[in-house]
């Protein structure tokens, strides 16, 4: 009686251990964070996504400016263009090395307003927001062909330096933006034909 | 524990009403999630009644929680405990009875698989166009937000941060990165709106979030459904702030800052694992019975490209032959663009084989034991003639 006794109780022990093991392998599913470093590929972005999803989750891109307010421009000596895509109207490549990236951007309206838009700008390279006397000051106006546009040229802080220079004009009732983005070198490089760019910004001809 | 209170333990632990009990409440909770599907869907009805320990019902107006029903992970492990207990109490340790110890040990086996699948088992997908090449899999429901460093022209460092920490943390550590995440607000499911006038200032004042309004909506249940997340995020880095963004996977592309000349993108996703190999889909095929629209045969022509092995071959995944690699299944689950989009289910269990296992255990000991039965009847027989 006492062995089997033991014995059952030796069973009732390991079936305990096995069940709790099983019991805490469920309960200590904590998702950690994941790492992985990936080749950079062309997608689809379709293709990332069940339809269900897709349907749901397809944002329509901005639309174009009206009849009307559509700009032209003359690209610096060197630079390429290739067409926008998602939120950018054109992208521009400055024929200069090293990490740069030229966008121009057109909304409908105002587009939040150029206070808001610049803070957004200076937070995209870790700068804190600034207010209007501020902003006032940091601005230098620009004539071009299609309206004088606001100009505004801001370095990050840190060992390695962004700097970002960026216009913004209103065209007939659109803002357009066009921004310059990268590392300081190859920005400071390019600083001269991106004022010539700007300049360059003039009313479509067909209108 | 004293002898008399441990014997009576086992007494209970081993008697066959117990047994009974359990199977009643499993009947119970099978009818319950079935019926429950209706409201919650497949997936949340079998996380309620089948895949937890005890069934809770929210009380109405109030946050509690209370426990009503015993789960079907605890029915099971009770079941579990009850069926190795008897079979250590009652039988015997003897050639005659090797088929029902093998039939047991099958049927413990079967519940073993059920609570392996319950914690291991990860259920993802691939939707892949034709044409296209993909290196990972995501999760149809779970989020994360992906935070990534694509600074490198050839390759992008991705850090995938679970929702499940979004939810529950207040600022998140990224390993390997200077960036840590403060989260200002979590939304399990969202409406996303353009941000009116008079509805005061945006938690986030970077990217488009600024003029993007959230609104919080209850989950969504239906398994043609998905929760739209939303997060307000502050990027911090070197004690320097980024700003408050707004990431959901209902908004476009990702959003970008940069720090210390290296660009970052934050945008919430479905939740991903990269692969060590590559899919590409070359052709997806639906076939229709001639003359009408009555459906045959679904299959995907993919590409398997493993350059750690040095492989890289053709399989065809269809209706019933689903692709085994690396531990994964594919299953051809949907389509979709008119046919040039393909999804396939993707199901990693390491306790996989347990239930034929388990099958093949329970067959093969009914049938030894109904041999050694019919044998010694025989022999009794035989020796009933020869007498």
């Amino acid at each position: 009686m006492r062995t089997s006794t033991q014995r059952a109780i030796t069973v009732q022990l390991l079936v305990v251990v096995l069940a709790s093991v099983l019991f805490l392998a469920a309960a200590c599913g904590r998702e950690e964070i994941t790492h992985a470093r990936v080749k950079k590929a062309p997608e689809t972005s379709a293709g990332q996504m069940s339809p269900t999803a897709m349907a749901r989750e397809k944002v329509p891109a901005p639309p174009a400016p009206s009849n009307g307010g559509e700009l032209q421009w003359t690209l610096p000596k060197g630079w390429t263009e290739t067409a926008g895509s998602g939120m950018r109207y054109a992208t521009l490549k400055p024929a200069v090395p090293g990490r740069i990236d030229v966008s121009v951007i057109v909304l409908p309206g105002p587009a939040g307003g150029e206070l808001a838009n610049v803070n957004r700008w200076r937070g995209q390279i870790g700068l804190g927001p600034i207010d209007e006397q501020a902003l006032a000051t940091a601005r230098t106006a620009l004539e071009t062909r299609a309206g004088t546009f606001s100009v505004y040229d801001f370095s990050s802080e840190g060992d390695n330096k962004s700097r970002l220079v960026a216009g913004l004009g209103v065209v007939e009732g659109s803002t357009w933006f066009v921004k310059m983005l990268g590392d300081a070198g190859p920005v400071a490089a390019a600083r001269t034909d991106f004022t010539r760019f700007l300049q360059s910004l003039r009313r479509d001809a067909a209108n | 524990m004293t002898p008399r209170i441990s014997a009576r333990a086992w007494d209970a632990l081993t008697s066959l009403k117990l047994t009974l009990v359990c199977l009643a409440l499993l009947m119970v909770l099978v009818v319950a999630c079935t019926l429950a599907q209706v409201e919650l869907g497949t997936f949340g009805a079998v996380s309620v009644y089948i895949r937890s320990f005890l069934v809770w019902w929210p009380v109405p107006g109030t946050a509690a929680k209370l426990p009503v029903f015993p789960g079907g992970g605890l029915v099971g492990l009770v079941l579990t405990l009850n069926l190795v207990a008897a079979q250590a109490k009652r039988m015997e340790l003897s050639w005659r009875k090797t088929g029902l110890w093998i039939v047991h040990a099958g049927l413990i086996l079967l519940f073993v698989g059920e609570f392996v699948t319950g914690a291991f088992q990860v259920e993802t997908q691939l939707s892949i166009e034709e044409g296209q090449t993909l290196s990972y899999v995501e999760s149809p429901r779970r989020m994360e937000l992906a935070l990534v460093d694509t600074t490198d022209p050839a390759h992008d460092e991705v850090y995938g941060i679970p929702e499940s920490r979004l939810a529950a943390s207040k600022v998140i550590e990224v390993a390997g990165t200077p960036i840590s995440i403060r989260v200002k607000g979590f939304f399990q499911n969202a409406e996303l709106t353009r941000r009116e006038q008079g509805q005061g200032a945006s938690p986030a004042d970077r990217g488009v979030g600024a003029d993007v309004g959230v609104r919080q909506l209850p989950p969504v249940s239906g398994d043609n459904e998905i929760d739209l997340r939303a997060a307000y995020v502050e990027p911090i880095a070197n004690g320097r702030s980024y700003g408050t963004w707004l990431v959901s996977n209902g908004l476009g592309a990702p959003q970008s800052f940069l720090h210390e000349g290296r660009t970052w993108t934050l945008s919430m996703r479905r939740r991903r694992e990269y692969l060590a190999y590559t899919l590409r889909l070359k052709q997806f095929r639906h076939d229709r019975y001639p003359g009408t629209d009555i459906p045959k045969n679904f299959s995907s022509l993919v590409q398997i490209d493993n350059p750690a092995r040095g492989e890289q071959r053709d399989v065809l995944i269809s209706m019933n032959q689903p692709l085994r690699y690396g531990g994964k299944a594919f299953y051809q689950a949907s389509f979709g663009k008119n046919d040039t989009l393909s999804v396939l289910q993707v199901v990693e269990n390491p306790g996989w084989l347990l239930p034929y296992v388990s099958c093949i255990l329970v067959g093969a000991g009914l049938i030894l034991h109904f041999m050694l039965a019919l044998f010694r009847s025989l022999k009794r027989t035989g020796a009933l003639v020869t007498r």
